[in-house]
Order: structure tokens, then C-alpha cells, then sequence
């Protein structure tokens, strides 16, 4: 079985380093951090390893130190990695994206299973698992929170409003993995000793790590990148600071406190058991 | 003259439209009338038909029913085939597509703009219609200036930025809006507009995902989009067993849901349903207690539309209380027993709580 697991590199929002004043970010000084919502995705296509003995590949596409993304997911148990990095793939929007990792998928392999975080920290869209997909041709169950594979059948359940649905659908799938599914462990020590070695040893790395360009994948430059970005980022505008009237209960007793608060907002309208 | 559309995808769940729908078709107004365009609905499903008529009394002007026994539960692909079709047998592709971005919004969106090789906003805040003048030296073929376009307005960067997102080279424009964002129209039984059936035609291949269960249990406490009082609880709950407690207070109220932060969801104290914010749902109920929350900006854009805020917190510095409309500076633990018991004594009749609990996740 082959599964593959796309993650991405991202600016760590919680550290204030390479956050400028107006919060964009300053790309090349902020601290990078693999998405935590790929976290999920890796350990659910090691999952895989550990149950079926699936090969799992690891797939980026970032600049250069994006590497380090595939040296952490090989630290956790991932055999391969690829990274598509290329300057004709700035500005690059879900589309493009979707489009540039179809073709490199296409040529690291023909998985059984593609894991994907549902989202970004940076762009927080939730498309670029579906669009990959439906480029692929291939269906799709999105907020995964578990899964099982029998005989060639993914049986997952996924989170919906209000509740949460079970479905089979036979592979290849490709499934992008909710947040409340199961957490990562911490990289094995034989993982973390063949990072060691990889970062070592260039001929080591490059069985293990491949660093691919469109044309190595036949993508057409034309459809990445903004020439491929049907949109663009016309405008930013900082969401302003709010509020400062709050009316705040302090000090009294606790009986007093909360009638006070509760005259105030006027909730015992809404009052009344369900 | 070629019809100019706005299209909105109407979620329905077992045969009712889900409030996204008709918030869409509010905001599908303004951007069609702007436009000079037709508001067209589009709805699928089973045994739907009655559907119509609502749709065009909140708004639309023309309304697409899709009815087939194999799209009475939505599922991926036969929704995206029968989509693709209805907007290739257009003349023209609509100017603008518009999905709610719920679980399904946020599966169906982003396969349909792959399919029509289009652009696609997430999860916006707001939308309008305006002019853009483009130039770029890297990419000259995409330079001019565009009339009409999509202004897709979108909190991005951790929620501290609006991002305006365009797309004005390629329709149809598509954006997934965050439910609970939008207004709809009050409903107007006088409003006229034409229903059309849609051909459904589906591949074997569309059908190879099977549905096994689909359980909707948590609907009274996880109604988020609906309830009218939301009791949420974060990290300063301290163990899972303090949502029996916001269970207790919600229980007070007749229409009303339980809330988490990410943090308490994270720790897993509750299942991730419940999450308020950025990477939760969005919400505006009349009240929001919000119970030992800090009040980070991923979560107050998650619930700070909601008309009355109260914040309990014993930290008088927590963010929370720079929003909160009220606020009370004390221990949770001390604060809502006391208003569970006060407001039960304010009931005419006191009741017993629910015997519906929560599932509460085991710690990690
Ligand atoms: C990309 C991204 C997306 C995110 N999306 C979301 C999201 O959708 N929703 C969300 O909520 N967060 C989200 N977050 C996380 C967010 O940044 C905060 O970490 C989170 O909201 C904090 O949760 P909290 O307020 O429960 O916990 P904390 O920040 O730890 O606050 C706990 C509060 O409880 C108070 N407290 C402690 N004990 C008591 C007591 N006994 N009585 C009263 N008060 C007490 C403390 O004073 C403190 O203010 C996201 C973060 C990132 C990076």
C-alpha cells in the first residue's frame, strides 16, 4: 500500500518574530513551523505504516527550507519525501497549488491514500485537499476524524454540523484529517537518528529526499504560480481594536455580583428550561 | 441579451433548508442587484419540491431543483456532476457562485472551482461589488481595469488582517461565506419567481462513496448557528467535567447550545463540534456567556457579532473583557453555580435539568 501525506511549512503566528506591526508576516524573519493541522495528517498516514505496512511519502512544495518539514515528518516514521520547490510558484493561489501538487503527486507515485491537513494556519481555506482531488479524479472525504482500511475500503467517519457520518468508498481516496483526530506521538529515535545521518550525508539524503522543479513534474508554468492564480490579494485592511465600555462586577459578594450582572444584561428575558 | 446570474447553493438536510441558504440569498441580493442580475437559487435533494417557493419568498428570483433519489443525503461527487452540468448548459457561466462554508460548502466549493478551472474565496465575511484596475509587470496579459467584479472580503493572517480577494478574470466568481455572517431578507409571500427542474444525470463512478450512518445527536447542544443563549466554556474550566457545569447553566435557557474555545477542544475536553472561532463556526445568538475564555482573536471573531457578551473570568487583564459587553472578575466555579441558582429561582415553574449530557472525550 502507498500512502502519501502532503504538509506545508508555515509562519508560527504565535511567535512575534517576522510579525509585522500591521500583522502581515515578513516570511523570511518569521520562525517556521509545520501546519499544526498537518500534524493530524501525518499520523494518520502512519496509521497506515503501522496497520497495513503502507510505504508513506511525504510531499511539500515551499521554498528551500521547506525541507526541514520532510526532515520532521521522516523524524516521525515517513520513508520518502519530496519537495517541489521553484520561483515560478510565488503567488501561487489554491488553484495553482492544487494544480502544481496534482502534477507531483502524479510523478512521486500512484498512492492508495493521500492524507492532507484540513487547512492552514496561513491560508486557512480548506480547498487544496478537495481540489486536488477533483484534478486527480479521484473522490474525497474531508473531516476525517477516524478510519479504518478492510480489504481495499476506506471506512471513515467524518464530522458534520451537528453530528458525524460513517461512509465506504474504495481506493484511492484522498481524505484531508480534522483536528479532533488522533494526535501525533513524538518522533522515534530511529527516526530522529536517520534525520541525523540524512542532514549529514548529501548522497544519503538525496535517495531518501527528492528536490523536484515543474519541469521535472511536466507541470505547465503557465497554470502555477500568479500566471495559473485565477486571484489575487487586492487589499488589506487591519481589523481595528473593539470595545473598552464593558461593564465590569467586581468585589461584591458573589449573590450580589451575579444579580448585578444579570439585571444589567437583562437575561432572565431568555430565561425558561428547555 | 445573455441572462447575468448570481447562484447560491441552498443546503438542505432531510428535506429543510439550512438557515446558510437563505443568510446566502440575503447577501446574493445586494451583490445581484448591483449587478443587474438574476438571484438563482439552486437546491438538490429529494423529494425537495416544496423547497422553491421559500427560496423565492427570501429572495431568489428563480429557483433550480435538482431531485433524485441518489441526492437525498449530499455526497461529493454526484452534487459536483450535477452542478457542473447545470452550469455548462448556461450560455454563459454565472457572474458569481456562492456556497456556505460548512462541512459540505467547504467539500462541495473548492472540487466545483477546480472543475471549472476557476477562483475560489474561503470562509468571507463580507462581500460587495466594485470596480479594480490591475497592472502587473509579471503577468501583463492580467492588467486592465475591471467593471463588476467579486470583492471577496476575508479575515486572514490569524484574524488580524480583512483581506480583499479578487478574481475578475475568469467566472464564474466563487466565494464559501461563513455561516451566521450573513443577513437574509425578512420572508415576503408577494415575491413571484420561476422554478426549474434540473436533469440529473449521474456516472456509476459518481456513486463508488457510500453513505453507512449519518447521526445528528448532538443537535441540541451543538446547534451553535441557532441557539439563542450560547454558555461557552475554555481552558479555564481545568478538566473536562466543567462542561457538565456550562450544560447545567445552558439548561436554564430553552434555546440554547454549548461552546468551547479551541483550547478546551484541543485538550479534549470536547468534542470539536463545539468550537467558537476562526477555526470553529461563527455565531450570533443574543447572549454568549463566555466562562474562564481569554478572549483570544481567533476566538472573538468567532462569536463577537453575538448581541450581548458576558465574560467570567478571574483575570481582570484577559482580553475577553476589552469586548465583553458585561463581565464579572471571579472564580467560574463560585460565579455560575450561583447564576444557575438564581436564574432557576427566576423560572415561573422550576424544572429539572435535561438528561441529555454531553459525550465528554477522554484526556490525552
Ligand atoms: C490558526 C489558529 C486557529 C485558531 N482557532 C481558534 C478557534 O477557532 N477558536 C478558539 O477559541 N481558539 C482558536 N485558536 C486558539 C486561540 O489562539 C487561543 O489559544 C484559545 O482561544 C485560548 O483558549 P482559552 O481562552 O480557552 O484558553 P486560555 O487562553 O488559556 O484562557 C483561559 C482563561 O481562563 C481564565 N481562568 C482560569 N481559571 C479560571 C477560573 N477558575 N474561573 C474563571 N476564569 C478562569 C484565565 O484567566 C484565562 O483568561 C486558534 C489558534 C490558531 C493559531
Amino acid at each position: 500500500m502507498e500512502s502519501f501525506v502532503l504538509i506545508k511549512q508555515v509562519p508560527d503566528q504565535s511567535s512575534k518574530a517576522g510579525i509585522n506591526s500591521d500583522g502581515t508576516i515578513d516570511r523570511a524573519k518569521a520562525k517556521r513551523m509545520l501546519n499544526p493541522f498537518d500534524r493530524y495528517a501525518l499520523e494518520a498516514a502512519l496509521q497506515t505504516k503501522r496497520q497495513h505496512g503502507a510505504r508513506v511519502t511525504a510531499i511539500t512544495m515551499g521554498p528551500p527550507p521547506a525541507i526541514e518539514v520532510l526532515y520532521e515528518a521522516i523524524a516521525h516514521g515517513v520513508d520518502r519525501g519530496f519537495l517541489m520547490t521553484d520561483r515560478r510558484l510565488a503567488a501561487s493561489d489554491t488553484l495553482a497549488t492544487a494544480y502544481t501538487l496534482a502534477q507531483t503527486v502524479r510523478y512521486a507515485g500512484s498512492p492508495d491514500l493521500i492524507f492532507c491537513g484540513l487547512q492552514t494556519t496561513d491560508g486557512d481555506t480548506a480547498q487544496v485537499g478537495p481540489q486536488l482531488a477533483e484534478r486527480l479524479g479521484i473522490p474525497q472525504v474531508t473531516y476525517c476524524e477516524a478510519f479504518e482500511i478492510r480489504d481495499g475500503i476506506l471506512l471513515a467517519r467524518r464530522a458534520i454540523e451537528g453530528g458525524s457520518q460513517t461512509v465506504t468508498v474504495p481506493l484511492p481516496v484522498l481524505v484531508t484529517v480534522a483536528n479532533s483526530a488522533q494526535r501525533l506521538a513524538y518522533p522515534t529515535l530511529r527516526g530522529a537518528q536517520r534525520v541525523q545521518r540524512l542532514m549529514r550525508d548529501e548522497a544519503a539524503r538525496a535517495e531518501v529526499i527528492q528536490i523536484i522543479n515543474l519541469d521535472d513534474v511536466g507541470a505547465d508554468p503557465e497554470r502555477c504560480g500568479l500566471k495559473g492564480s485565477p486571484t489575487i490579494v487586492a487589499a488589506t485592511e487591519k481589523v481595528g481594536e473593539i470595545g473598552g465600555n464593558c461593564q465590569i462586577f467586581q468585589g461584591q459578594s458573589v449573590p450580589s455580583l451575579v444579580k448585578s450582572l444579570t439585571e444589567a444584561a437583562s437575561i432572565s428575558s431568555y430565561v425558561g428550561a428547555r | 441579451m445573455v441572462q447575468k446570474r448570481v447562484l447560491i447553493f441552498a443546503e438542505q438536510v432531510n428535506g429543510e433548508l439550512q438557515p446558510i441558504g437563505l443568510e446566502l440569498l440575503g447577501s446574493g441580493r445586494l451583490l445581484a442587484d448591483k449587478l443587474g442580475a438574476t438571484l438563482s437559487a439552486l437546491v438538490l435533494g429529494s423529494n425537495i419540491a416544496h423547497l422553491a417557493s421559500t427560496l423565492i419568498g427570501h429572495g431568489a428570483d428563480e429557483v433550480f431543483v435538482a431531485d433524485h433519489p441518489e441526492l437525498a443525503q449530499y455526497r461529493t461527487l454526484p452534487y459536483r456532476r450535477v452542478m457542473t452540468d447545470l452550469i455548462k448548459s448556461w450560455p454563459e457561466p454565472p457572474h458569481t457562485i456562492l456556497l456556505g462554508s460548512t462541512t459540505t460548502g467547504r467539500d462541495l466549493a473548492p472540487r466545483l472551482a477546480a472543475h471549472l478551472e476557476t477562483g475560489l474565496t474561503a470562509d468571507c465575511t463580507d462581500l460587495d461589488i466594485g470596480p479594480f484596475e490591475y497592472s502587473n509587470s509579471k503577468d501583463p496579459s492580467k492588467s486592465g481595469l475591471f467593471r463588476d467584479c467579486l470583492y471577496a472580503i476575508r479575515p486572514s493572517f490569524g484574524e488580524s488582517l480583512k483581506a480583499r480577494i479578487l478574481g475578475p478574470w475568469k467566472n464564474p466568481q466563487m466565494a464559501t461565506v461563513r455561516p451566521g455572517v450573513m443577513v437574509p431578507l425578512p420572508w415576503d409571500g408577494s415575491r413571484r419567481g420561476e422554478v426549474f427542474q434540473v436533469p440529473v444525470q449521474l456516472d456509476p463512478s459518481d456513486l463508488s462513496l457510500q453513505i453507512v450512518e449519518t447521526v445528528r445527536n448532538l443537535s441540541q447542544t451543538t446547534d451553535l448557528t441557532r441557539a439563542e443563549v450560547i454558555v461557552s466554556g475554555g481552558y479555564g474550566l481545568g478538566s473536562p467535567e466543567g462542561f457538565e457545569l456550562m450544560q447545567q447553566l445552558a439548561a436554564c435557557f430553552p434555546n440554547s447550545a454549548v461552546g468551547s474555545s479551541r483550547k478546551a477542544v484541543d485538550s479534549g475536553w470536547i468534542p470539536y463540534a463545539h468550537q467558537v472561532g476562526q477555526t470553529g463556526k461563527t455565531v450570533r445568538p443574543q447572549i454568549y456567556i463566555a466562562c474562564g475564555i481569554s478572549g483570544a482573536i481567533q476566538h472573538r471573531v468567532g462569536m463577537d457579532k453575538s448581541r450581548t457578551i458576558i465574560a467570567i473570568n478571574k483575570d481582570s487583564s484577559a482580553p475577553i473583557f476589552k469586548f465583553a459587553h458585561y463581565g464579572i472578575v471571579g472564580d467560574l466555579y463560585q460565579v455560575v453555580p450561583e447564576m444557575i441558582r438564581q436564574l432557576q429561582q427566576n423560572q415561573s415553574q422550576p424544572q429539572a435539568h435535561p438528561t441529555e449530557r454531553i459525550p465528554v472525550l477522554q484526556g490525552h
